[in-house]
């Protein structure tokens, strides 16, 4: 049966990034670069060419995309200019708007004024309701103890009600990932023991991001790391430690020794990549999408408004140091709302979850083909 | 009569080591020394260099030589070199007879030994032959300075051009009621996109306005006889309508046949759906809606993906094997110029290989392939199917396209479905052949002299052929042809005569029994028989000196002029000696 071809599909892609796809010729010089492109898994060139020809169904179900971790070494090589690896991250973006079943992420990268609008609103709703709370209830002159403007108890209840929405969102759109690259695929037979027995590499990979330490440059991948094991650092800590985290006025360095080493990692891992981005310093880092500013520069306030809350409250100043945790809030709930499940910081999930689902495909692929096998050679015999 | 033994010079040629690694040439040349009449005999490194033409001039000086053997490469290479070089010393060019002991000799063998015999044995052959060798003259005949072009598309326009603007009379003959050819059916031409029309405007009024060229407009060639310099070529122009028409007779030195091309027959291909969906239309009719400024559909609406596809007819087992060479880059031009009339439409070009060869073309597909042009690659004999699409899709066809650089196969969506269809000889191509006596390729196209070297000359001397009659090509290189084959008529016209190889057959009328065996055999038409005398007779100028009517003659009444019985038996009786 034919695959139906949609021509428009290479100009709904512009906004998300893929604009030189037309140039490729398909020498293939990408995918022989790159370190990953290998059997049943060849990219970039083959999910360039399913976008050159709008083949969207296809593309919906391709994993390939999420493989690559945008070393831009084909982007490199690439006698056309044809920037594959550009073309690869735009189809993570359009593959996030694709699982994401509110539309929210397509309005996001249809265009950076609806995610800016967002970010803004959810941003002042965030200070006024935590104003509201805080007047309701608290002093704004206490930071803790029982008058505190915004006690830890409540922020605690707060952070794990967003985290319930958000995984919820989150699993949600990994469930629709699944069924568009697995679920859905007739030929695809995989037992729900393949499944299981591969579950760890979801961890492996998200834990250690392996593969991008395959990359020829190591940098990025360091730096990508170490902002990762910063920010799920601080997530633990915020999670579970919270009231030991805003109690003053001692510091328990048994807590914080983890705060301020996460802190640091964070802003200069940020810094880094924002630096790399002003400077276009790499094939990776040259083509920054609206989104990837937005991210970035989110992390870098919530970084920023957190450390100077932090140095408010030791030193006393409780009035500044609650305003300041109101700012800090207002750029923490957008960027979790907003960024976690709808926009760039998805790929946190999308890409270990497709790593974990292309291995646990290719061992049903070679399952099917040592299946088949023996029965075609009973056949010729 | 027993005739004296003339004086004979035999030169071995070492030709560098070519020769004499395999042949001893000094023994060669020893041996040739004690034959009968031989006088003078050398090896010698390169017998074609100047030191090499001088010691036979300076040996036919000295020695008073009445013959000369150069035994060396093939005489196709050299014997012009070493004919010169015998009239240079006052010596008939047909006593030189040369033994080819390269070709036939060091380049064949391997034994020493038995290269050397072989090449003694030829030379004797040719020491034998060369004492019964005829001084011949060349004749010459006078060269008509008006030369008769067939068809006034681009080709034949540019040559009658050549000629006008040279001084000389051209007769430009046109089929059809106007010129201008195919080329007056196209919009835009590729890479610059020039406008053809321009192209053929300005052609046409100068070829009109010319005094040299005189335009045959709805008229046909009926008849050419006669040979190169010497052509009597009868026209037939149809009258008006309700005038029946006249002939005209013409004399002219050489002829240039630019007859082109037609274009293939899209409904020979059912797949395609030619004739059946009106939405398929060829690259023809697609130029006629461009020259009418209107892209768009039977319905009268602007097509929201057009579909080019390729290869329509060429390049197919099934069809014509040859590439058509001029659709690739017309194709890229369509999908520039849908783009330009309609920006928001979207084009694929559904294609099997891209010839993107000449001048500026790479470019002009490397721009095009930035439009945002779908290139779908389909496989060489394989095709892609046009069907009407269902009611609920956004388009009005669908092309199932097997594509090769996918491996997938694909169905895309089209409004309008253009077909580059390729370029095959005209179905008249025969007559035409028959008429100015050249031949035919296995695909109609008239066959040149030599395919790189002689490109638009024919076998038949006087014959031109410049353009798409050849086979297919694009507008410069018609162009280019049509100017060569020009400049070599031109030439011709300002030696004022044409010599004719003193090689050639002759009647003797007295021995010809008039059975006309010889008239049908003659490959070149060369043969005429006079009914009133009941003898045939061979026009020297366009006899090749084949043979064949020396072999067939029942009567042996026709004889090889330097390919005698005589010599010929000398020549055998040499070699086995």
């Amino acid at each position: 049966m034919a695959i139906r071809a949609n021509p428009k599909l290479i100009d709904e892609l512009e906004p998300y990034g893929a604009e030189d796809v037309v140039k490729c010729y398909h020498c293939g010089n990408c995918s022989a670069v790159c370190p990953f492109s290998e059997a049943p898994y060849v990219f970039p060139r083959r999910p360039m060419r399913y976008l050159q020809m709008g083949l969207e169904e296809k593309l919906k179900g391709d994993l390939q995309p999420w493989l690559c971790y945008y070393c831009g070494e084909c982007s490199d090589q690439c006698p056309r200019e044809a920037e594959p690896g550009e073309t690869m991250m735009s189809l993570r973006r359009w593959l996030t708007s694709r699982y994401d079943w509110t539309g929210i992420s397509r309005l996001f990268y249809k265009s950076w004024r609806y995610e800016v609008g967002a970010v803004v609103v959810v941003a002042i709703l965030t200070i006024i309701g935590f104003l509201a709370f805080g007047f309701s209830q608290g002093s704004i002159d206490h930071y803790d103890g029982p008058n505190a403007f915004l006690p830890s108890s409540s922020i605690h209840i707060f952070d794990w009600t967003l985290a319930i929405v958000l995984l919820a969102l989150l699993l949600s759109n990994a469930a629709r990932m699944w069924w568009f690259t697995m679920g859905r695929d007739k030929t695809l037979r995989v037992s729900v023991g393949t499944y299981v027995s591969r579950a760890y590499l979801l961890v492996v990979h998200f834990f250690t991001q392996k593969r991008y330490s395959q990359c020829e440059r190591k940098s990025p991948w360091l730096v990508h790391l170490g902002l990762m094991l910063s920010y799920v650092t601080m997530l633990i800590l915020i999670m579970f430690f919270l009231a030991e985290m805003a109690s003053g006025p001692g510091v328990d360095w048994r807590v914080h020794v983890f705060g301020y080493i996460a802190t640091i990692g964070l802003v200069a891992s940020t810094i880094v990549f924002l630096r790399r981005r002003i400077r276009k310093s790499s094939a990776a880092y040259k083509h920054s999408h609206e989104s990837d500013w937005i991210f970035l520069i989110l992390l870098l306030a919530v970084a920023l408004t957190g450390i100077t809350q932090h140095i408010l409250h030791r030193y006393g100043v409780d009035v500044a140091a609650n305003l300041m945790y109101v700012t800090h809030l207002a750029f923490v709930v957008p960027m979790l709302l907003l960024e976690v499940p709808f926009s760039k910081w998805s790929h946190l999930a999308y890409r270990p979850l497709a790593m974990y689902f292309a291995e646990v495909r290719a061992a049903g692929l070679e399952k099917a083909e040592r299946e088949a096998a023996p029965a075609g050679d009973l056949q010729a015999a | 009569m027993e005739m004296a033994e003339p004086r004979i010079g035999v030169y071995v040629c070492n030709c560098g080591t070519n020769i004499a690694k395999v042949v001893d040439c000094d023994a060669v040349a020893e041996s040739a020394a004690q034959l009968p009449g031989v006088v003078v005999a050398r090896s010698y490194k390169y017998m074609c260099s100047n030191p090499g033409q001088e010691m036979i001039v300076q040996d036919i000086e000295e020695h008073s030589l009445e013959r000369v053997i150069v035994a060396a490469c093939s005489p196709r290479m050299h014997e012009r070199t070493f004919r010169r070089a015998l009239e240079s010393a006052g010596l008939n060019p047909y006593f030189l007879e040369m033994a080819n002991i390269r070709e036939h000799v060091s380049w064949v063998h391997d034994d020493g030994e038995e290269a050397t015999q072989k090449a003694k044995a030829l030379v004797h052959a040719g020491v034998s032959r060369v004492a019964r060798n005829e001084p011949l003259e060349r004749m010459s005949v006078d060269m008509c300075p008006n030369t008769l072009v067939i068809g006034g598309g681009i080709a034949g326009m540019t040559a009658a051009l050549e000629f006008a603007d040279a001084g000389k009379k051209a007769y430009l003959v046109e089929r059809l009621d106007h010129l201008g050819g195919n080329l007056a059916r196209v919009d835009l031409t590729a890479p610059y996109l020039d406008s053809a029309r321009d192209i053929i405007t300005d052609r046409v009024r100068r070829v009109t306005e010319s005094e040299n060229v005189e335009v045959l407009l709805d008229a046909e060639v009926r008849s050419l006889e006669g040979f190169v310099g010497n052509f009597k070529a009868t026209v037939h122009q149809n009258g008006r309508p309700g005038e029946s028409g006249s002939d005209v007779a013409l004399d002219v030195g050489s002829v240039v046949v630019c007859t082109g091309y037609k274009e293939f027959d899209a409904s020979r291909i059912t797949h395609y759906g030619y004739g059946k969906l009106p939405n398929v239309i060829t690259s023809f009719e697609f130029e006629r809606m461009l020259r009418e400024g209107r892209v768009e559909t039977k319905e009268g609406k602007p097509p929201q993906y057009v579909a080019i596809v390729h290869c329509v007819g060429s390049r197919s087992e099934e069809f014509h094997s040859y590439c058509s060479r001029v659709c690739c880059m017309t194709a890229i031009k369509y999908a520039r110029e849908v783009k330009s009339a309609l920006p928001g439409c979207y084009v694929s070009d559904v294609y099997v290989d891209m010839h993107a060869f000449g001048k500026g073309m790479e470019d002009f597909y490397e721009r095009s392939s930035e439009l945002k042009t779908l290139f779908l690659m389909y496989e060489r004999g394989g095709h892609p199917v046009i069907r009407k699409a269902d009611p609920g899709d956004d388009c009005g066809m669908l092309i199932q396209v097997d594509e090769q650089l996918s491996g997938e196969v694909i169905e895309i969506p089209a409004d309008l479905v253009i077909l580059m269809v390729g370029m095959e000889a005209r179905e008249d191509s025969g007559d035409v052949a028959r008429l100015v006596n050249i031949s035919r390729d296995k695909d109609g196209w008239f066959i040149e002299s030599h395919p790189k070297l002689d490109p638009v000359a024919t076998t038949t001397e006087g014959i031109f052929i410049a353009g798409t009659c050849a086979a297919p090509k694009d507008i410069p290189d018609t162009v280019a042809q049509a100017r060569a084959a020009a400049a070599r008529i031109l030439g011709k016209i300002s030696v004022g005569k044409i010599e004719i190889d003193a090689v050639y057959a002759e009647v003797d009328e007295d021995h010809c029994s008039g059975c006309r065996i010889c008239n049908e055999l003659c490959p070149y038409v060369a043969i005429e028989y006079d009914p009133e005398t009941k003898r045939s007779h061979v026009i020297s100028a366009l006899c090749k000196a084949c043979g064949a009517c020396v072999a067939a003659c029942p009567s042996g009444a026709i004889k090889a002029r330097h390919f005698t019985d005589e010599q010929i038996f000398a020549q055998i009786e040499g070699v086995l000696a």
